[in-house]
């Protein structure tokens, strides 16, 4: 994973988490890597992998077992939440985009129309 | 500091077997010689001379060796590793010292077998005008030499140690190690051997008409001065090695 | 957090120079530090003195409560920049040597890390590459389970296959109950490892936090930040 290290490392991490979920790469119930593992792979530290496990724990898109670790959440009504807010953003940075350029919302949707 | 001791011995073994080999080898070729049946008396003169001359370069390459020991750890990189092993500044110093001393003690041994096996074949006259002049003196005299030199390493050490803690950048530190130890010598030899000097004999050995030996020789009470002395350096030395040294 | 490291007021003068400047630091367990700053900037000086191979000049610091000594010598892991290994060893010899001196030393890991940095035991110190060199020297170093590491520039003039090694070397040693300080100024490399950092100019330090904190704060990675700042 490539980091921008303009930002904090731990959203990037979030958000990487999140698509994975919801595109499909990490399935509901699956267990997490542990925190040292997941600090070895991405070479961040661990204390950073703690605070993005806290912070999936606290959006309740993981939860963490004592002592045996962190799983994707089973809920499915959490997952397309997931997916709607992550849709939603990159829909807002389209229109943001669009805007910046001089697209009025007409031209943007015909724009897109006309891509697809 | 057995630790230590192995180590300081294990790095450099293959050089100690080899010199003291040498020194026996040497020693045992030239007795040869001098010990075929039709023998004369300049040979024996001369194998006794370049026996000597070998025992004496081999004991400057003692000395020389025991006062690089802890000058390489003082000024060169690998102090950077002597001086962040968990270990007090006298325990290092010690293994230095106890290596020198086993290779000093170990010298004197073979060096004086050898020259007592010489000093037996020479001619009868030769031997009772030589035994008579230092038997009474020997000992003591072989303890002093011994502890003379012990201190005269211990001396450069402490000098290059007090060196170490005054300077840092490498460019004078040879300059002012010999400084402090010139000033050492100077004083110890007016206000520490001024008062005993009287107890300080000169005595002369005369070989046939060729050759004098001189030694100085202040029998036991000089012997114990210097053992004062090495507690001394020793202490100081140790003391600036754990708690003002800067590598 | 528990504290390990504590240094007050610490200064460090050489002839008219200040290399330290009543520097004041705290470092707790369980953390990644990273010592930001230029070359001369007091960074090295600082690590020798907690490894115990300076005195301070003024102030004091102390590691576990005591004052460097044979103590700290025993639960501080040093990497220095130099070869500091005697020349006659081989490797062998180095790992021989470090498990008879330090009582914390992993032969084991030691062995282990030796294959993962490619190095053969047989070879002698004075024939090492200068990557090979500062793997050996930070195989030495993590292979022991100290309280505190303190790695001096372990990255310098290190080929970026041997980079990537040091670098999971580092993490492999972290762990709650040790601190990792590492000085650098090749901080693109490391700066992820870091949890806090402290800015050492001049033998004070200039700016310090956590590192998180300061990419979201400031809006740049911590090497520009550096970048910015010297």
């Amino acid at each position: 994973m490539e980091f921008n290290n303009n930002i904090p490392i731990y959203l990037q991490i979030i958000d990487n988490i999140k698509q994975d979920i919801v595109v499909g790469k990490l399935k509901e119930g699956q267990k997490m890597p542990s925190v040292r593992e997941l600090a070895g792979t991405l070479k961040v530290n661990p204390n950073t992998i703690q605070r993005v496990y806290q912070e999936l724990d606290r959006e309740k898109i993981t939860f963490t077992k004592r002592g045996m670790g962190t799983y994707v959440t089973e809920e499915e009504k959490t997952i397309s939440l997931l997916k709607e807010e992550i849709s939603k953003k990159i829909i807002l940075d389209f229109v943001e985009g669009m805007n910046k350029l001089g697209f009025s919302n007409k031209e943007l949707i015909n724009t897109l129309k006309e891509y697809l | 500091m057995m630790t230590l001791l192995k180590y300081e011995i294990y790095r450099r073994w293959r050089w100690l077997v080899f010199r003291y080999a040498a020194l026996i080898i040497i020693g045992t070729i030239l007795l040869n010689r001098v010990s075929s049946p039709a023998y004369q008396y300049e040979f024996i003169g001369e194998s006794m001379g370049k026996f000597a001359l070998t025992s004496l370069a081999i004991f400057i390459i003692i000395i020389v060796e025991g006062i690089n020991m802890l000058k390489e750890d003082l000024f060169e990189e690998c102090g950077y590793l002597t001086f962040t092993i968990p270990k007090k500044g006298r325990t290092i110093l010690a293994s230095k010292l106890v290596l020198l001393f086993l290779q000093l003690s170990f010298w004197t041994i073979i060096s004086i077998w050898f020259g007592s096996i010489f000093f037996s074949k020479l001619p009868y006259h030769e031997i009772v005008q030589i035994e008579t002049q230092i038997n009474f003196y020997f000992f003591p005299t072989v303890l002093f030499i011994l502890t003379a030199f012990f201190n005269f390493v211990l001396m450069i050490h402490f000098s290059l140690t007090l060196t170490k803690t005054l300077l840092v950048n490498k460019r004078y530190s040879g300059l002012l190690s010999v400084g402090i130890f010139i000033l050492l010598a100077y004083l110890i030899e007016k206000v520490y051997y001024g008062p005993f000097l009287n107890q300080i004999k000169h005595i002369s050995i005369e070989i046939g008409s060729r050759s004098n030996i001189n030694l100085l020789s202040g029998g036991y009470t000089a012997v114990f001065l210097n053992i004062i002395l090495v507690a001394i350096f020793f202490t100081a030395t140790a003391y600036l090695l754990e708690n003002k040294i800067n590598i | 957090m528990e504290q390990i490291l504590k240094a007050t007021q610490l200064s460090k003068y050489f002839y008219q120079k200040k290399a330290l400047d009543k520097v004041d630091l705290t470092i707790e367990k369980g953390k990644i530090y990273g010592i930001l700053g230029p070359n001369g900037g007091g960074k090295s000086t600082f690590l020798k003195i907690a490894a115990g191979l300076l005195k301070p000049s003024q102030g004091e610091i102390t590691i576990d409560n005591e004052k460097p000594g044979v103590y700290t010598k025993s639960i501080v892991s040093y990497l220095p920049e130099t070869n500091y290994l005697y020349k006659w060893m081989k490797i062998k010899d180095a790992l021989n040597f470090f498990k008879d001196l330090y009582a914390d030393f992993d032969t084991e890991r030691a062995r282990e890390s030796l294959k993962f940095m490619e190095l053969e035991e047989e070879e002698k110190v004075t024939s090492l590459s200068k990557g090979m060199m500062g793997r050996l020297k930070l195989t030495l170093a993590l292979s022991r389970k100290s309280k505190v590491y303190l790695l001096d520039e372990p990255l310098n003039g290190i080929d970026p296959i041997s980079r990537e090694k040091i670098i999971t070397s580092i993490l492999d040693s972290y762990s709650e109950k040790t601190s990792i300080l590492i000085c650098s100024h090749l901080i693109y490399y490391i700066e992820k490892l870091l949890d806090y950092v402290f800015f050492l100019s001049e033998g004070r330090i200039i700016l310090s936090g956590n590192a998180e904190e300061l990419r979201n704060k400031r809006g740049m990675s911590i090497d520009k930040l550096f970048q910015e700042v010297f």
